[in-house]
Protein backbone atom coordinates (compact mmCIF):
# COMPACT_ATOMS: atom_id res chain seq x y z
CA UNK A 1 0.00 0.00 0.00
CA UNK A 2 2.70 2.07 -0.35
CA UNK A 3 1.33 5.37 -1.41
CA UNK A 4 2.14 9.52 -0.93
CA UNK A 5 -1.52 9.42 -2.45
CA UNK A 6 -4.37 10.66 0.39
CA UNK A 7 -6.24 7.15 0.51
CA UNK A 8 -9.86 6.39 1.64
CA UNK A 9 -11.57 3.54 2.20
CA UNK A 10 -15.43 3.00 3.22
CA UNK A 11 -15.46 0.20 5.48
CA UNK A 12 -18.16 -2.13 4.23
CA UNK A 13 -17.31 -0.86 0.57
CA UNK A 14 -13.78 -0.71 -0.04
CA UNK A 15 -11.54 -3.83 0.95
CA UNK A 16 -8.56 -3.15 3.49
CA UNK A 17 -5.90 -5.86 4.43
CA UNK A 18 -5.59 -7.01 8.19
CA UNK A 19 -2.54 -6.44 8.05
CA UNK A 20 -0.10 -3.02 6.56
CA UNK A 21 3.43 -3.44 6.54
CA UNK A 22 5.36 0.12 5.78
CA UNK A 23 9.02 -0.23 4.30
CA UNK A 24 12.06 1.78 4.78
CA UNK A 25 10.92 5.78 4.20
CA UNK A 26 7.08 4.17 2.92
CA UNK A 27 4.57 6.81 3.22
CA UNK A 28 0.98 5.94 4.00
CA UNK A 29 -1.99 8.85 4.50
CA UNK A 30 -5.11 6.89 4.74
CA UNK A 31 -8.60 8.04 6.13
CA UNK A 32 -11.06 5.08 7.53
CA UNK A 33 -14.68 5.78 7.05
CA UNK A 34 -17.56 4.12 8.87
CA UNK A 35 -20.72 5.73 7.35
CA UNK A 36 -24.42 5.53 9.13
CA UNK A 37 -25.79 2.34 8.74
CA UNK A 38 -22.84 0.09 8.76
CA UNK A 39 -21.93 -2.06 11.72
CA UNK A 40 -19.21 -3.87 11.92
CA UNK A 41 -15.68 -5.32 13.92
CA UNK A 42 -13.05 -4.61 12.33
CA UNK A 43 -9.27 -5.44 13.61
CA UNK A 44 -5.95 -3.17 11.76
CA UNK A 45 -2.99 -3.79 12.15
CA UNK A 46 -0.01 -1.32 10.68
CA UNK A 47 3.32 -2.44 10.74
CA UNK A 48 6.12 0.29 10.56
CA UNK A 49 9.05 -2.12 9.52
CA UNK A 50 11.64 -0.08 8.32
CA UNK A 51 13.47 3.16 9.32
CA UNK A 52 11.76 6.60 8.89
CA UNK A 53 8.70 5.08 7.53
CA UNK A 54 5.23 7.04 8.12
CA UNK A 55 1.51 6.57 9.21
CA UNK A 56 -1.16 9.17 8.71
CA UNK A 57 -4.05 7.42 10.21
CA UNK A 58 -7.66 8.93 11.06
CA UNK A 59 -11.06 7.28 11.07
CA UNK A 60 -15.04 8.97 11.49
CA UNK A 61 -17.48 6.81 12.37
CA UNK A 62 -21.40 8.10 12.69
CA UNK A 63 -23.14 5.44 14.24
CA UNK A 64 -26.98 5.72 14.92
CA UNK A 65 -30.08 3.43 15.60
CA UNK A 66 -28.93 0.27 17.04
CA UNK A 67 -25.64 -0.18 15.10
CA UNK A 68 -22.90 -1.48 16.77
CA UNK A 69 -19.36 -0.40 15.43
CA UNK A 70 -16.13 -2.05 17.15
CA UNK A 71 -12.67 -1.07 15.69
CA UNK A 72 -9.36 -1.91 16.98
CA UNK A 73 -6.55 -0.72 15.59
CA UNK A 74 -2.76 -1.87 16.44
CA UNK A 75 0.65 0.22 14.80
CA UNK A 76 3.67 -1.03 15.75
CA UNK A 77 6.81 1.03 15.42
CA UNK A 78 9.02 -1.91 14.44
CA UNK A 79 12.03 0.25 13.75
CA UNK A 80 13.85 3.34 14.21
CA UNK A 81 12.97 6.95 13.32
CA UNK A 82 9.13 6.00 12.27
CA UNK A 83 6.11 8.90 12.67
CA UNK A 84 2.70 7.97 13.27
CA UNK A 85 -0.15 10.33 13.51
CA UNK A 86 -3.79 8.82 14.42
CA UNK A 87 -7.50 10.75 15.00
CA UNK A 88 -10.17 9.52 15.58
CA UNK A 89 -13.43 10.29 15.85
CA UNK A 90 -16.99 8.98 16.30
CA UNK A 91 -20.43 10.41 16.38
CA UNK A 92 -23.20 8.18 17.87
CA UNK A 93 -26.56 8.82 18.82
CA UNK A 94 -29.89 6.57 19.42
CA UNK A 95 -29.20 3.43 21.18
CA UNK A 96 -25.89 2.35 18.74
CA UNK A 97 -22.60 1.13 20.48
CA UNK A 98 -19.09 2.55 19.14
CA UNK A 99 -15.90 0.92 20.35
CA UNK A 100 -12.01 1.94 19.90
CA UNK A 101 -9.15 0.11 21.02
CA UNK A 102 -6.08 1.55 19.95
CA UNK A 103 -2.63 0.59 20.89
CA UNK A 104 0.63 1.85 19.89
CA UNK A 105 3.53 -0.37 20.26
CA UNK A 106 6.75 0.50 20.61
CA UNK A 107 9.46 -2.17 20.32
CA UNK A 108 12.84 -2.52 21.41
CA UNK A 109 15.25 -0.34 19.50
CA UNK A 110 12.47 1.73 17.56
CA UNK A 111 14.31 4.65 19.12
CA UNK A 112 13.17 8.31 17.77
CA UNK A 113 9.72 6.79 17.32
CA UNK A 114 7.15 9.60 17.04
CA UNK A 115 3.78 8.26 17.72
CA UNK A 116 1.09 10.46 18.64
CA UNK A 117 -2.94 9.29 18.90
CA UNK A 118 -6.30 10.54 19.24
CA UNK A 119 -10.00 9.92 19.70
CA UNK A 120 -12.71 11.86 20.14
CA UNK A 121 -16.80 10.70 20.56
CA UNK A 122 -19.66 12.99 20.39
CA UNK A 123 -22.58 11.54 21.47
CA UNK A 124 -26.52 12.78 20.95
CA UNK A 125 -28.36 10.97 22.86
CA UNK A 126 -28.66 9.40 26.18
CA UNK A 127 -28.98 5.59 25.28
CA UNK A 128 -25.91 6.31 23.00
CA UNK A 129 -22.43 4.22 24.30
CA UNK A 130 -18.91 4.90 22.92
CA UNK A 131 -15.70 3.57 24.78
CA UNK A 132 -12.45 4.28 23.77
CA UNK A 133 -9.73 2.48 25.00
CA UNK A 134 -6.19 4.10 23.96
CA UNK A 135 -2.82 2.31 25.23
CA UNK A 136 0.55 2.75 24.64
CA UNK A 137 3.51 0.02 25.66
CA UNK A 138 7.02 1.27 24.86
CA UNK A 139 9.89 -1.16 25.31
CA UNK A 140 12.42 2.07 23.99
CA UNK A 141 14.13 5.08 25.39
CA UNK A 142 14.35 8.60 23.24
CA UNK A 143 10.61 8.46 21.86
CA UNK A 144 8.00 11.19 21.62
CA UNK A 145 4.39 9.52 22.77
CA UNK A 146 0.88 10.95 23.57
CA UNK A 147 -2.51 9.68 23.66
CA UNK A 148 -5.53 11.14 24.23
CA UNK A 149 -9.43 10.47 24.51
CA UNK A 150 -12.87 12.42 25.08
CA UNK A 151 -16.18 12.02 25.47
CA UNK A 152 -18.87 14.70 24.98
CA UNK A 153 -22.19 15.95 23.83
CA UNK A 154 -23.32 18.81 22.20
CA UNK A 155 -22.74 21.90 23.73
CA UNK A 156 -26.66 23.11 24.26
CA UNK A 157 -24.82 26.90 24.31
CA UNK A 158 -23.62 26.34 21.03
CA UNK A 159 -27.59 25.14 19.98
CA UNK A 160 -29.17 28.31 21.46
CA UNK A 161 -26.90 30.30 19.82
CA UNK A 162 -27.63 29.24 16.44
CA UNK A 163 -31.25 28.84 17.09
CA UNK A 164 -31.34 32.49 18.33
CA UNK A 165 -30.02 33.13 14.24
CA UNK A 166 -32.69 31.35 12.85
CA UNK A 167 -30.92 28.07 12.31
CA UNK A 168 -33.39 25.45 13.31
CA UNK A 169 -32.63 23.22 16.04
CA UNK A 170 -32.15 19.94 13.84
CA UNK A 171 -30.11 22.12 11.15
CA UNK A 172 -27.86 23.27 13.98
CA UNK A 173 -27.25 20.35 15.34
CA UNK A 174 -26.16 18.54 12.11
CA UNK A 175 -23.78 21.72 11.86
CA UNK A 176 -22.65 21.14 14.96
CA UNK A 177 -21.52 17.12 14.17
CA UNK A 178 -20.64 18.14 10.29
CA UNK A 179 -17.92 20.49 12.32
CA UNK A 180 -17.05 17.67 14.66
CA UNK A 181 -16.12 15.14 12.11
CA UNK A 182 -14.42 18.08 9.60
CA UNK A 183 -11.15 17.55 10.62
CA UNK A 184 -11.23 13.52 9.78
CA UNK A 185 -13.51 13.86 6.46
CA UNK A 186 -11.97 17.36 4.95
CA UNK A 187 -8.24 15.75 5.17
CA UNK A 188 -8.75 13.63 2.45
CA UNK A 189 -10.04 16.54 0.11
CA UNK B 1 -50.89 48.68 12.26
CA UNK B 2 -50.42 49.40 15.93
CA UNK B 3 -46.95 50.71 16.11
CA UNK B 4 -46.55 49.41 19.23
CA UNK B 5 -43.84 46.30 18.69
CA UNK B 6 -43.83 44.50 22.39
CA UNK B 7 -45.51 44.40 25.03
CA UNK B 8 -44.54 42.88 28.43
CA UNK B 9 -47.31 42.07 31.19
CA UNK B 10 -46.63 41.40 34.53
CA UNK B 11 -43.57 38.90 33.80
CA UNK B 12 -42.21 36.49 36.41
CA UNK B 13 -39.10 34.44 35.11
CA UNK B 14 -36.18 32.17 36.28
CA UNK B 15 -34.05 29.57 36.16
CA UNK B 16 -33.38 26.42 38.33
CA UNK B 17 -36.28 27.64 40.51
CA UNK B 18 -35.06 30.75 41.60
CA UNK B 19 -37.20 33.64 40.43
CA UNK B 20 -35.18 36.33 39.03
CA UNK B 21 -38.18 38.73 37.33
CA UNK B 22 -40.72 39.34 39.39
CA UNK B 23 -43.46 41.60 37.26
CA UNK B 24 -41.49 43.40 34.69
CA UNK B 25 -43.70 45.55 32.44
CA UNK B 26 -42.52 47.14 29.66
CA UNK B 27 -44.07 48.83 26.01
CA UNK B 28 -42.12 49.38 23.16
CA UNK B 29 -43.01 51.11 20.18
CA UNK B 30 -41.65 51.04 17.06
CA UNK B 31 -38.63 53.59 15.96
CA UNK B 32 -37.78 53.69 20.06
CA UNK B 33 -34.73 53.02 21.42
CA UNK B 34 -35.10 51.48 25.07
CA UNK B 35 -32.26 51.72 27.45
CA UNK B 36 -32.38 49.09 30.74
CA UNK B 37 -29.91 50.03 33.03
CA UNK B 38 -29.54 48.65 36.54
CA UNK B 39 -27.26 47.32 38.97
CA UNK B 40 -25.65 43.75 38.68
CA UNK B 41 -27.95 40.63 39.20
CA UNK B 42 -31.11 42.86 38.30
CA UNK B 43 -32.40 40.40 36.23
CA UNK B 44 -31.09 42.06 32.82
CA UNK B 45 -29.73 39.20 31.19
CA UNK B 46 -32.75 37.47 32.25
CA UNK B 47 -35.02 39.77 30.18
CA UNK B 48 -32.74 39.56 27.27
CA UNK B 49 -32.50 35.57 27.74
CA UNK B 50 -36.22 35.34 28.29
CA UNK B 51 -36.74 37.31 24.96
CA UNK B 52 -34.74 35.57 22.72
CA UNK B 53 -36.42 32.41 23.66
CA UNK B 54 -33.51 30.53 25.83
CA UNK B 55 -34.67 27.01 26.98
CA UNK B 56 -33.27 27.28 30.85
CA UNK B 57 -35.01 29.90 31.61
CA UNK B 58 -38.56 29.18 32.73
CA UNK B 59 -41.02 32.06 32.04
CA UNK B 60 -43.27 31.41 35.12
CA UNK B 61 -46.48 33.84 34.62
CA UNK B 62 -47.50 37.03 32.57
CA UNK B 63 -47.28 37.39 28.50
CA UNK B 64 -45.09 38.90 26.08
CA UNK B 65 -47.00 39.99 22.42
CA UNK B 66 -44.49 40.79 19.66
CA UNK B 67 -45.81 42.09 16.71
CA UNK B 68 -49.32 40.91 17.81
CA UNK B 69 -47.99 37.35 18.11
CA UNK B 70 -47.46 35.36 21.10
CA UNK B 71 -43.82 35.44 21.47
CA UNK B 72 -43.43 32.83 24.50
CA UNK B 73 -45.20 30.18 22.62
CA UNK B 74 -42.62 30.64 19.63
CA UNK B 75 -39.22 28.41 19.66
CA UNK B 76 -35.96 30.39 19.12
CA UNK B 77 -35.79 30.27 15.73
CA UNK B 78 -39.19 31.47 14.91
CA UNK B 79 -38.40 34.60 16.92
CA UNK B 80 -35.63 34.69 14.45
CA UNK B 81 -37.39 34.93 11.63
CA UNK B 82 -39.88 37.28 13.60
CA UNK B 83 -37.28 39.80 13.13
CA UNK B 84 -35.88 39.51 17.03
CA UNK B 85 -32.28 39.87 17.74
CA UNK B 86 -29.95 39.13 20.70
CA UNK B 87 -26.49 40.42 20.80
CA UNK B 88 -24.82 38.14 23.38
CA UNK B 89 -22.94 39.54 26.22
CA UNK B 90 -20.90 36.80 26.02
CA UNK B 91 -20.91 35.22 22.30
CA UNK B 92 -20.61 31.57 21.98
CA UNK B 93 -17.46 30.37 20.12
CA UNK B 94 -18.69 27.29 17.42
CA UNK B 95 -15.29 25.24 16.54
CA UNK B 96 -15.62 24.00 12.90
CA UNK B 97 -18.47 26.43 11.64
CA UNK B 98 -17.20 29.22 9.34
CA UNK B 99 -18.71 32.66 9.39
CA UNK B 100 -19.73 32.51 6.13
CA UNK B 101 -21.65 29.31 6.68
CA UNK B 102 -23.22 30.42 9.91
CA UNK B 103 -24.74 33.36 8.26
CA UNK B 104 -25.50 31.36 5.16
CA UNK B 105 -27.55 28.84 6.99
CA UNK B 106 -29.30 31.82 9.05
CA UNK B 107 -30.34 33.70 6.26
CA UNK B 108 -31.46 30.62 3.87
CA UNK B 109 -33.20 29.27 7.40
CA UNK B 110 -35.28 32.18 7.50
CA UNK B 111 -35.84 32.84 3.53
CA UNK B 112 -36.94 29.09 3.81
CA UNK B 113 -39.50 29.88 6.87
CA UNK B 114 -40.58 32.98 4.49
CA UNK B 115 -41.49 30.64 1.55
CA UNK B 116 -38.32 32.62 -0.69
CA UNK B 117 -36.11 30.38 -2.28
CA UNK B 118 -32.16 30.59 -1.24
CA UNK B 119 -29.67 33.37 -1.54
CA UNK B 120 -27.85 33.47 -4.86
CA UNK B 121 -24.02 32.87 -3.68
CA UNK B 122 -23.00 36.38 -5.65
CA UNK B 123 -26.01 38.31 -3.85
CA UNK B 124 -25.07 36.39 -0.49
CA UNK B 125 -20.99 37.30 -0.67
CA UNK B 126 -22.17 41.52 -1.58
CA UNK B 127 -24.82 41.59 1.48
CA UNK B 128 -21.89 40.00 3.11
CA UNK B 129 -19.27 42.79 2.35
CA UNK B 130 -21.37 45.04 2.81
CA UNK B 131 -22.41 44.46 6.27
CA UNK B 132 -18.86 43.84 7.07
CA UNK B 133 -17.89 47.27 6.07
CA UNK B 134 -20.57 48.81 8.44
CA UNK B 135 -18.53 47.10 11.45
CA UNK B 136 -14.98 47.89 10.00
CA UNK B 137 -14.49 43.77 9.59
CA UNK B 138 -11.46 42.73 6.42
CA UNK B 139 -12.06 39.58 4.27
CA UNK B 140 -10.34 37.22 6.02
CA UNK B 141 -12.90 37.81 8.38
CA UNK B 142 -15.82 35.95 7.22
CA UNK B 143 -13.74 32.83 6.56
CA UNK B 144 -13.01 32.39 10.71
CA UNK B 145 -14.63 29.79 12.50
CA UNK B 146 -17.87 31.78 14.49
CA UNK B 147 -15.88 33.78 17.90
CA UNK B 148 -13.20 31.46 17.63
CA UNK B 149 -9.80 33.15 19.16
CA UNK B 150 -11.63 36.08 18.59
CA UNK B 151 -11.17 39.24 20.95
CA UNK B 152 -13.45 40.52 23.16
CA UNK B 153 -13.87 43.70 20.94
CA UNK B 154 -13.85 41.25 17.90
CA UNK B 155 -16.66 39.27 19.36
CA UNK B 156 -19.11 41.94 19.70
CA UNK B 157 -18.23 43.61 16.23
CA UNK B 158 -19.44 40.33 14.77
CA UNK B 159 -22.60 40.23 16.84
CA UNK B 160 -23.10 43.85 15.31
CA UNK B 161 -22.26 42.23 12.05
CA UNK B 162 -25.07 39.86 12.72
CA UNK B 163 -27.44 41.81 13.26
CA UNK B 164 -26.51 43.93 10.37
CA UNK B 165 -26.76 40.33 8.24
CA UNK B 166 -30.64 40.10 9.61
CA UNK B 167 -31.73 43.46 9.92
CA UNK B 168 -33.54 42.59 12.75
CA UNK B 169 -36.89 44.45 13.83
CA UNK B 170 -36.45 44.37 17.93
CA UNK B 171 -32.78 44.32 18.64
CA UNK B 172 -31.79 43.39 21.69
CA UNK B 173 -28.35 44.55 22.85
CA UNK B 174 -27.38 42.92 26.12
CA UNK B 175 -24.22 44.72 27.50
CA UNK B 176 -22.65 45.44 24.07
CA UNK B 177 -20.11 47.67 25.78
CA UNK B 178 -18.74 45.49 27.93
CA UNK B 179 -15.34 44.62 27.46
CA UNK B 180 -15.14 47.07 24.66
CA UNK B 181 -12.32 50.33 24.26
CA UNK B 182 -13.71 53.29 23.16
CA UNK B 183 -12.34 52.52 19.62
CA UNK B 184 -14.44 48.98 19.29
CA UNK B 185 -17.40 51.34 21.20
CA UNK B 186 -17.55 53.75 18.92
CA UNK B 187 -17.83 50.92 15.86
CA UNK B 188 -20.16 49.16 18.01
CA UNK B 189 -22.19 52.07 18.33
CA UNK B 190 -21.76 53.28 14.52
CA UNK B 191 -23.50 50.33 13.47
CA UNK B 192 -26.02 50.30 15.53
CA UNK B 193 -27.10 53.57 14.56
CA UNK B 194 -26.97 53.24 11.37
CA UNK B 195 -29.17 50.41 11.41
CA UNK B 196 -32.10 52.41 12.61
CA UNK B 197 -35.28 52.31 11.35
CA UNK B 198 -38.45 54.07 11.49
CA UNK B 199 -40.07 50.57 11.54
CA UNK B 200 -37.23 48.88 14.10
CA UNK B 201 -36.88 49.49 17.51
CA UNK B 202 -34.10 48.50 20.52
CA UNK B 203 -33.32 47.48 23.86
CA UNK B 204 -30.00 48.14 25.14
CA UNK B 205 -29.24 46.95 28.44
CA UNK B 206 -26.48 48.18 30.27
CA UNK B 207 -24.83 48.73 33.60
CA UNK B 208 -23.25 52.41 32.54
CA UNK B 209 -23.79 54.96 31.25
CA UNK B 210 -21.22 54.95 28.72
CA UNK B 211 -23.17 53.36 25.63
CA UNK B 212 -25.95 55.73 26.10
CA UNK B 213 -23.81 58.73 24.83
CA UNK B 214 -23.33 56.84 21.38
CA UNK B 215 -26.65 55.34 21.43
CA UNK B 216 -29.01 57.70 22.69
CA UNK B 217 -32.20 56.21 24.41
CA UNK B 218 -35.90 57.55 23.64
CA UNK B 219 -36.63 55.98 27.09
CA UNK B 220 -34.62 54.66 30.10
CA UNK B 221 -35.67 52.27 32.74
CA UNK B 222 -34.40 51.40 36.00
CA UNK B 223 -34.55 47.42 36.59
CA UNK B 224 -33.51 46.58 40.22
CA UNK B 225 -34.63 43.26 42.22
CA UNK B 226 -36.62 41.58 39.04
CA UNK B 227 -39.08 45.24 38.83
CA UNK B 228 -38.86 48.29 36.67
CA UNK B 229 -38.91 50.95 39.66
CA UNK B 230 -38.21 53.88 37.23
CA UNK B 231 -38.76 54.86 34.02
CA UNK B 232 -37.67 58.21 32.31
CA UNK B 233 -35.70 60.13 29.83
CA UNK B 234 -32.35 60.20 29.35
CA UNK B 235 -32.09 62.53 31.92
CA UNK B 236 -32.68 59.34 33.95
CA UNK B 237 -28.89 58.10 32.80
CA UNK B 238 -27.25 61.51 34.57
CA UNK B 239 -29.08 60.86 37.60
CA UNK B 240 -27.82 57.49 37.93
CA UNK B 241 -24.30 58.63 36.83
CA UNK B 242 -24.74 60.99 39.96
CA UNK B 243 -26.61 58.96 42.79
CA UNK B 244 -26.04 55.37 41.79
CA UNK B 245 -28.70 52.90 41.64
CA UNK B 246 -28.71 52.99 45.44
CA UNK B 247 -30.18 56.23 44.99
CA UNK B 248 -33.00 55.62 42.58
CA UNK B 249 -36.30 53.35 43.77
CA UNK B 250 -39.05 54.97 41.94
Amino acid sequence: MESTDKLVCVVGRDPLPAVTHLESGERLHLTLIVPEGVSCERALEFHLDGPGASLDLAGAWRCSGSEKVKLQVIVRHNAPGCHSEQLFKGVVSGSARAEFDGLVYVAPGAVKTDAHQQCHSLLLSEGAFCEARPQLEIYADDVQCSHGATTGYLNPEELFYMRSRGIPEEEARAMQVEAFLAPVLNRSL
Amino acid sequence: MSDILLEIKDLHAGIEGREILKGVNLTIRRGEVHAVMGPNGAGKSTLSAVLAGRPDYKVLSGSVTYAGRDLLAMPPEERSWAGIFLSFQYPVEIPGVSITNFMKAALNARRKAAGESELKPAEFLKLLKEKMALVQMKGEFAKREVNVGFSGGEKKRNEIFQMAMLEPVLSILDETDSGLDVDALRIVADGVNRLRTPSSASIVITHYQRLLEYIVPDVVHVLKDGRIVTTGGRELVDLIEKQGYDGIDG
